[in-house]
């Protein structure tokens, strides 16, 4: 789309996402906080300006999407991301699974119900990714 | 468990660098450097890929159990 994958590398240190390699990297991200702050100033009524703010940020989302699909990566690189991403996922499913735990004992003693439903959504949605995934990698592979 | 691999050697008798390796065979420098330290088990294909850069007959002369 805009930005280009040599200009950027894959964030594996802090957090996820990209982070710039290149001086086009570095250019692509000041245009974007220039016209983030342009956007600002746009002499136009709240409710267009918000729509403007979300078509922008949507552009930029599926920018950085392509950008990360695009991106070179080899065999090597492709195993350890996998394994740290499932490290990932572990962490998170233990801190939710503790978190149902302790809402349920909250809810038995107060005797009403005080577990988040985010927290359900979120083991049930990974639950559902999961068969997806193996379903498709078992028929691609 | 890890291969034992003859790459650098194979890649020095060619004087090749880890860099011209890695670009020609689509992979990059670390993982170039990894598999010459045996850290790495590659594919397959990756395994066949750096036995034709680096001109060898056998994948065997490169790769070691």
């Amino acid at each position: 789309m805009i930005g280009k994958p040599e200009w950027f590398q894959r964030r594996k240190y802090s957090g996820w996402g990209l982070s710039p390699k290149t001086w086009q990297g570095y250019a692509y991200i000041a245009v974007l906080i220039a016209i983030l702050f342009g956007l600002q100033l746009l002499p136009v009524a709240g409710n267009t300006k918000v729509i403007i703010m979300i078509v922008f940020a949507a552009i930029i989302a599926l920018d950085t999407i392509d950008i990360m699909m695009r991106l070179k990566k080899d065999e090597r690189e492709i195993v350890h991301e996998a394994i740290a991403e499932r490290n990932v996922a572990w962490f998170i499913i233990i801190v939710i699974a503790v978190g149902i735990a302790y809402q349920s004992s909250q809810s038995a003693v107060l005797g009403k119900n005080v577990v988040d439903p985010f927290l359900i959504i979120a083991i049930l949605g990974g639950m559902i990714v999961k068969v997806a995934s193996n379903i498709y990698l078992d028929r691609k592979r | 468990m890890n291969m034992k691999t003859f790459i650098a050697d194979a890649r020095k008798k060619l004087k090749m660098t880890q860099e011209e390796l890695a670009e020609k065979v689509d992979v990059t420098r670390q993982t170039i450097i990894a598999l010459e330290q045996g850290r790495y088990n590659p594919s397959l294909q990756l395994a066949y890929n750096i036995t034709r850069a680096l001109k060898a007959k056998h994948i065997e002369d490169l790769f070691e159990f």
